[in-house]
């Protein structure tokens, strides 16, 4: 009972977590059945419909309702403890965030059950496709819509949090990396987000009230809807990646018992991330041929500028360290070496020639999944190690650690590299099935494999689960001698948050006590 | 000793991983086709050079990176030296990226101008309709390229899913394409061309390619358009000119046997 009425910022940021790592299930168990559905060519397990709808709540699920619903789990737990706050700002406008997620789920999901079957038109919903579906279109469009809701008013919350209720010493350039990150993610979701809104407005009207505003028949244009959704979506990747690279950021610094190499130009480099996403959309629209190919080619290639700096900090951070592969590490570094290769097939599509082969292949598929599974699913592994100690009190088992990273990341390889040399031998994406004689499929059934290989993965994750929650917490402060404020607290923290809070002279206060410590025990 | 050999078995996994990875990547090299027209040919070379790029920058990185994870694993309880970072070398690594991707973005852009050049007034054109769920291809007589026929009409060709249609060009001559859709979007691609144009509602999209190789080539639609989007396939047939003309004479006499009127439609028996 206490759990639907909370408005604590800890126990909000626990439904969350729980919320989101159940869609990322439901998400997973419907990428299983596309895998299922395309490891041989001609496959009749999934019929055409029912393979469209599949895809497309894949998508929407680990979008939606996992990937950006997750990090305000994270954030919602871990910003107020950076930076040495009681609560979020809001702490009932946050209950509210939170509780507009499970009718959206449910909404969304409802299409499986009415006439025509759950939205089938790919998460982009390009219209017209978008304007002809059924039911479950409409109820998807109000699903995103109440999710683009919670995201808006929470990222409100997380800025009036940090520009608001930082603990004395704690300047903005003291604040913790993941708590920088979570501040450029909520200004891109404050910003981009009402773009989508007005964007799913315009498409419901079109689909239910006879409007014209993607319909070149009553004098709309069908480009604009791409414009529009882009708008948001294209910020949205890095909503999706941002904290995930925040998250990489706290864990490789503590594991190499070193500080973060260049933290201001860390910043500045998610900072002009933040503000390049807003000028690269149209670069999911090359072969349109209704956009100007030169300016959003040089963007998309100017965008992999910050997000280089970003990955040589981080080599930057090991080089030097004293490094120790515990769990969240493994994840931590298995982020590094994906989202290296997800940063470099992503430019490939910023070359417009180049992508005009590459676009809608499976080229492209491998790239967000490069970056998306590789980069953010992996993240939120090395959060879920990283920071279990802290929210439970309890430690996961390095052993299972490590084989859930194993299966994961060979598994992941093996998944999504092959799908480059796929889309480069012309596989669309999003089609139901393939012809035999497009020689497709030994790639295809490789794909599969490492797709079960994911899944398998999960096993050792939910038994370290069940095997942590039936120990007695049992850990300290401190467990991994951690930088940042939520190391100075109990695990799990009192409900408000601080007996007493070190004082703040760097980014890295708790390393500085510790120092203090040493020194003091030397005289 | 036991934990720095785990260590080390751990790291040995990682290497192999790589090392599978770099190979994988490689023989990426062989598998986007080199393409069939001269658009193509100048988009592959392109491809070619950000391949190149991305392997050379992939293996420095991953190098530095597994070097580091070796070199610098924890041996013992000494805290390292706290660098906080070094504004010389953000600078370097902020500069050379921004250089290799001018350098790109230039090369990208004298491809694309390349390609994007407009056909002569007098190229073969053929008009392309996507439909829910096949395609339609109509060849205007008076609109042939290089070879001449005398009388006026159209040849059309409607595919179903069944009967997957198949579009005839002749080799060495530019053909230019007019794309349209009267439904929802979709979108033209065929592999060996390196290249696709979506075919959307309210407006026409237009290319040119010159095909250099004669043979079979599969193509479909790269758009989601609707529940059997997976069938929009057709083929791409390129013959020598004087098989074109052929083609066309017998495809027209074959139309003229069934209907007078000029204006003539025929569903394609299917593949050959």
């Amino acid at each position: 009972m206490d759990w639907l009425t909370t408005v604590d910022h800890k126990k909000l940021g626990i439904l969350y977590l729980w919320f989101t790592l159940f869609f990322f299930a439901v998400g997973g168990i419907l990428a299983i059945l596309v895998r299922t559905q395309l490891a041989v060519g001609e496959n009749t397990f999934l019929a055409n419909d029912a393979y469209n709808q599949i895809f497309t709540m894949h998508a929407s699920a680990m979008l939606f309702l996992f990937i950006i619903p997750i990090w305000a789990g994270f954030g919602n737990y871990f910003v107020p403890l950076q930076i040495g706050a009681l609560d979020m700002a809001f702490p009932r406008i946050n209950a509210l965030s939170f509780w507009m997620l499970p009718p959206a789920g449910l909404l969304m999901f409802a299409g499986f059950l009415v006439d025509g079957g759950a939205a089938a038109g790919g998460w982009t919903a390009y219209s017209p496709l978008s304007r002809q579906a059924g039911m479950g279109m409409d109820l998807w469009i109000m699903a995103v819509l109440l999710l683009g809701m919670s995201s808006t008013i929470g990222a409100a919350n997380f800025l009036v949090t940090m520009f608001r209720m930082r603990a004395p010493g704690m300047t903005m350039f003291r604040m913790p990396i993941f708590t920088w990150t979570m501040l450029v993610t909520a200004l891109l979701q404050l910003l981009a987000t009402p773009v989508l809104a007005a964007a799913l407005a315009m498409l419901f009207i079109d689909r239910n009230y006879g409007g014209a505003f993607f319909d070149p028949n009553g004098g709309g244009n069908v480009v604009l809807w791409q414009n529009v959704f882009w708008f948001y979506s294209h910020p949205a990747v890095y909503i999706m990646i941002l904290p995930g690279m925040g998250i990489i950021s706290e864990i490789l610094p503590v594991f190499s018992r070193k500080p973060l190499f260049g933290y201001k130009a860390f910043v500045f480099a998610t900072m002009g991330i933040g503000a390049l996403g807003f000028s690269v959309w149209a670069h999911h629209m090359f072969t349109t041929g209704a956009v100007l190919l030169p300016f959003f080619g040089i963007m998309t290639f100017m965008i992999g500028v910050p997000t280089g700096v970003k990955i040589f900090n981080w080599l930057g951070t090991l080089w030097g360290g004293s490094i120790s592969f515990k769990a969240p590490m493994l994840f931590a570094l298995g982020f590094v070496s994906m989202f290296l290769i997800g940063g470099l097939n992503g430019t490939f599509s910023a070359a417009v020639p180049v992508d005009f082969a590459l676009h809608d292949t499976y080229f492209v598929v491998a790239h967000i999944h490069y970056v998306l599974f590789g980069g953010s699913v992996f993240a939120v592994f090395a959060g879920m190690y990283y920071w279990f100690p802290k929210i439970w009190g309890r430690k996961l088992d390095e052993r299972l650690g490590q084989l859930h990273f194993v299966f994961m990341f060979i598994g992941f390889n093996l998944a999504f590299f092959p799908m480059h040399l796929l889309g480069l031998d012309g596989m669309p994406r999003r089609i139901a099935t393939y012809a035999n004689e497009s020689g497709w499929e030994p790639l295809n059934i490789l794909s599969t494999v490492g797709a079960y290989i994911i899944a398998i993965g999960m096993i050792p994750f939910i038994i370290n689960l069940v095997l942590a929650f039936r120990r007695p917490p049992d850990q300290p402060n401190d467990p991994w001698e951690g930088n940042t404020l939520e190391w100075a607290t109990t695990s799990p923290p009192p409900v408000h948050n601080f007996d007493s809070i070190p004082p703040v002279k760097s980014e890295r206060p708790l390393f500085d006590a510790r120092q203090e410590n040493t020194n003091m025990e030397n005289h | 000793m036991q934990r720095s050999l785990k260590h080390i078995r751990l790291l040995a996994t990682l290497l192999i991983a790589l090392v599978l990875g770099l190979g994988s990547a490689s023989t990426a090299l062989a598998v986007q086709p080199g393409g069939i027209t001269d658009e193509a040919h100048e988009m592959h070379d392109l491809f070619l050079i950000m391949l190149y790029f991305s392997i050379a920058l992939f293996v420095i990185i991953a190098s530095v990176l597994v070097y580091a994870l070796i070199r610098y694993r924890r041996k013992n309880d000494e805290l390292p030296k706290q660098v906080h970072g070094s504004n010389r070398i953000e600078i370097l690594w902020t500069g050379i990226p921004i250089i290799i991707v001018i350098v790109l973005f230039t090369l990208s852009l004298i491809t694309l101008a390349s390609v994007e050049k407009k056909a002569e007034q007098n190229a073969l054109t053929i008009e392309v309709t996507g439909f829910q769920y096949q395609w339609k291809f109509v060849y205007d007589l008076n609109d042939l390229g290089e070879g001449e026929f005398a009388e006026d009409g159209y040849i059309t060709i409607i595919g179903t899913p069944a009967n997957e249609p198949e579009l005839v060009l002749p080799v060495d001559e530019v053909v230019e394409f007019n794309l349209k859709s009267t439904d929802v979007i979709h979108s033209f691609y065929v592999r060996d061309f390196l290249y696709k144009l979506d075919l959307i509602p309210g407006r026409i999209n237009q290319f040119s390619v010159t095909p250099r190789e004669t043979g079979v080539f599969r193509a479909q639609c790269a758009e989601l358009c609707g529940v059997n989007h997976s069938l929009m396939r057709f083929t791409v047939r390129i013959v020598e000119r004087e098989e074109f003309d052929i083609w066309i004479r017998e495809t027209v006499k074959h139309l003229q046997q069934d209907q007078d009127n000029k204006k003539t439609v025929r569903v394609n028996e299917g593949k050959k």
